[in-house]
């Protein structure tokens, strides 16, 4: 009951406040996001979620970053690092840096993060095998240096270290205040202080004046929740929002035209694909008509066609926002040879009768996507039945094995080659569509342990090249992120999906 | 009277009970409710783990049982998304819920009774037809559709209102009117009927033969005897109302309880369904009450000894 009474406190009190105009905004550097979701909780490392996970970065720092164009690991909270042993890693942290709530940061602060995250009672997403529960234990060295021991070889610990899976918290609040005080006011260095929360409402930003990599240009940065994209870009367009996420391909003129905002486009890291599942019985088990499947599709005509424009197409699992991408060939759309492979594995097209599952909404344009492979394969006299899941139920056939012999699904932000290649081919995984094969299961098994990067590279471009022979999937494209931008703001979108307001400029027009 | 509030009581707590028993039993009948809020590269291993940690993995009965002995505490336990007391998002909702409830059905009040009144009056004038007209248009016309033109209208063209969220009174405007739209124009066309029924009652001619002026006859013996349906339909529109009006909330961004339980549903956080359905369905249930209370206050016939 308190948070009813509460809610209606701060009901009556916002119903005398008057929200404030675009020109304003720009004289007190305020900047304005509309988002199609909120986050799921304020905190750090306890739900993997990509949006969530967005907002707090802006609150907490991460130990390393990433360029964004070379998605390299870069300093952040942490100066350095090497590679001690096989299972041992050494970072040497940053001085001087302290918390929101003058806090110093130190090595104590990451111990206690991690060993939240792992505490079985913190009930955390980060303690499962994908996460952080290949780590043995973190040992302070000194106030500024710390070592993270593996239970065994984990390349992969540099990524996680450098994307969001590691966002510190203050070690001596998070035990006197506890994890629950800290999930209404989050504590962190981020160049953003948490101001509040209002669910299904607005966040709520002003800019750390004290933070170690200079202050950011915006004084204040609130992100506000509109579910209906029309909703969102009437935002955009009367002023009350600077910069809205989503903008699908058809409105993206409106935007262009309106004179207040522009379009800015990315190349996002997630990737699109249709699944050929050769985990059930069926056509899919042959090889040759999985890759016959990748000659019938023209997946530039989809591109073009459907997506107008606003994909780039993949050639194997990985694509080149990631880091252990090594280019492959292109099946070409071709559909003689696609009858030919047909006729070679025995398969009479016109006879085949296939059954595609689809999300609606999930991926851009992804049932219109679908209906339209069902036309192209129609061409070869191919019917194929669409069907369109709510998305709980298409999750929950992927994972039973329920689904037709094709599915389409999304996967990202697919950042690193053990990310993408190890759950989604090997039969054992949550949401694979192929597996049980043994040189590839024994090349996965391999590649993830390599510590050496020459080594590393090597062998995900030789699994890279393995499944794009095995054609598990009629290999698709990197959505395109699209984002509406006010002219008063200046700031360029990532392929990492993030809204990163550190980078954004205000300026008059 | 205390008797039949009691036992009034005891029924609305049957009700709530069953509808929550109901409810448990449906949305167990849907898929895992763990993949949906866990990341898509979770392992299989961990998925079971934490469906065994949450109980899923038990019997039914067992789950139903424990679910029984928490409601009853008042605790719906944890919202599986959120991570926060189920309950307590729920009520979070409710007052921005009530809120725009309030706001809608008082905006139907103010114009669809007068109009009802004034069409039935006026029968077959130009006034009339014109009411008549409005109250068709009101109801054909999506909620959404409405939404978005006003949002076009009166926030991209004219930047009077904003779009959406939650704040001030200007805040209010848009999402009110599109709730009311539909709602004035059935009660209106309500209000008409019953008045055109009650007008030609002998109590009417018997006022009007006693030389009662004609506001008197209309606002004294014919409204008030038309308003037992009006009632009826109102009270169960403010039910509807308090259940959150999804649409609306969603296209003007309102933070409240429709959208909360649309997306507990299609996210199957069971906590947060089942405290938003125990929530609604009490507010229901003491509406229809209030609904029960005001017929003995309006039609003494029914007034209990």
């Amino acid at each position: 009951m308190r948070s009813f009474f509460r809610a209606v406190i701060a009901l009556t009190v916002v119903a005398l406040a008057v929200p404030a105009l675009a020109q304003d905004r720009v004289k007190s550097k305020e900047i304005v996001i509309g988002l199609g979701a909120e986050p799921r909780t304020m905190l750090a490392v306890t739900i993997v979620d990509w949006t969530t996970n967005n907002m707090l970065e802006h609150i907490y720092d991460r130990l390393l970053d990433r360029d964004p164009k070379t998605f390299k690991p870069v300093p952040m909270l942490a100066t350095g690092f090497k590679i001690v042993n096989d299972t041992t890693w050494e970072f040497t942290l940053r001085k001087g840096v302290k918390f929101h709530n003058g806090e110093p940061f130190t090595a104590q602060s990451v111990k206690a993060t991690l060993e939240y995250a792992l505490d079985p009672a913190s009930k955390s997403h980060y303690a499962t095998a994908s996460y952080w529960g290949p780590l043995k234990e973190v040992q302070v060295v000194d106030d500024y240096t710390v070592r993270f021991l593996t239970k065994q070889p984990w390349p992969n610990l540099i990524d996680h270290a450098s994307l969001t899976n590691l966002l510190i918290m203050p070690a001596k609040a998070l035990k006197e205040l506890g994890p629950a005080k800290l999930a209404e006011k989050p504590i962190g260095t981020g160049p953003f202080k948490f101001v509040e929360w209002r669910r299904d409402e607005r966040l709520v930003l002003e800019r750390n004046t004290d933070y170690w990599g200079g202050p950011a240009d915006a004084s204040r940065v609130t992100f506000r929740f509109i579910p209906e994209f029309s909703t969102r870009m009437a935002a955009l367009l009367s002023g009350e929002i600077d910069i809205m996420k989503d903008v699908p391909p058809h409105a993206v003129e409106a935007v262009e035209r309106s004179g207040r905002a522009r379009v800015r486009s990315t190349v996002s890291s997630r990737i699109n694909y249709l699944a050929l599942v050769n985990l059930k019985p069926g056509p899919m088990q042959d090889v040759r008509v999985r890759r016959a499947m990748n000659h019938a599709v023209d997946v530039d005509e989809l591109i073009k066609a459907v997506l107008k424009g606003r994909a780039t197409r993949m050639c194997g699992p990985l694509a080149p926002a990631n880091v252990d991408y090594a280019p492959v060939e292109c099946y070409r759309y071709d559909s003689a040879r696609a009858q030919a492979l047909f006729k070679e594995a025995g398969v009479e097209p016109t006879k085949l009768q296939l059954t595609l599952d689809t999300p609606a909404g999930r991926y851009p344009l992804d049932k219109d996507v679908s209906l339209a492979i069902a036309a192209q394969l129609q061409r070869l006299g191919i019917k194929t039945n669409v069907v369109v899941n709510e998305w709980g139920t298409h999750l929950d056939k992927i994972k039973n094995r329920n689904t037709g012999e094709l599915f389409f699904l999304g996967w990202g932000p697919a950042l690193n080659g053990q990310g993408t290649i190890q759950p989604l081919f090997l039969a054992d995984q949550t949401y694979s569509s192929y597996g049980n094969n043994k040189v590839i299961d024994e090349k996965i098994a391999r590649a993830v342990t390599v510590m050496d990067p020459k080594g590393r590279a090597a062998a995900y471009a030789e699994l890279q090249k393995l499944v794009h022979d095995e054609a598990p999937w009629v290999f698709l494209w990197q959505q395109h992120d699209l984002y509406g931008v006010a002219n008063t703001v200046e700031w360029t979108p990532r392929a990492d999906e993030k809204v990163w307001m550190y980078d954004a400029k205000i300026v008059a027009r | 009277m205390r008797a039949y509030l009691l036992s009034r009581l005891a029924q609305t707590a049957l009700v709530v009970f069953l509808s929550l028993s109901a409810v448990f039993a449906m949305v167990r009948l849907g898929g895992d409710p763990v993949l949906l809020f866990m990341p898509m590269d979770i392992q299989a291993k961990d998925v079971n783990e934490i469906r065994q940690r949450l109980g899923f993995n038990d019997p039914l009965p067992v789950q139903y049982a424990r679910f029984v002995g928490g409601a009853l505490r008042g605790d719906f336990g944890e919202s599986l998304r959120y991570r926060r007391d189920a309950l307590g998002l729920v009520l979070e909702r409710l007052p921005a819920t009530l809120l725009l409830a309030a706001s809608a059905v008082l905006l139907t009040l103010v114009v669809a009774v007068p109009l009802g009144v004034v069409t039935a009056v006026r029968r077959n004038t130009l006034v009339d037809h014109a009411g008549t007209l409005a109250t068709v248009i009101g109801q054909a016309v999506p909620g959404f559709w409405l939404g978005l033109m006003l949002i076009y209208v009166f926030s991209v063209q004219l930047r009077w209102l904003p779009t959406g969220g939650m704040g001030s009174l200007a805040h209010l405007v848009m999402p009110s009117v599109v709730l009311a739209a539909f709602f004035s124009a059935r009660i209106a066309r309500l209000t008409r009927s019953a008045m055109l029924e009650a007008l030609g009652e002998d109590y009417v001619l018997t006022a009007r033969a006693k030389g009662l002026t004609e506001p008197r006859v209309v606002a004294k013996h014919t409204l008030r005897n038309s308003a037992i349906p009006i009632v009826t339909l109102a009270g169960l529109e403010i039910g509807q109302l308090l259940g959150g009006a999804v649409i609306t909330e969603t296209i003007f961004a309102w933070p409240g309880l429709g959208r909360l339980t649309v997306q507990a549903l299609l996210n199957r956080d069971f906590p947060v369904v089942l405290a938003a359905v125990f929530v609604i369905s009490a507010t229901y249930t003491v509406i229809n009450l209030l609904v029960d209370v005001l017929y003995g206050w309006l039609d003494p016939r029914v007034r209990l000894r």
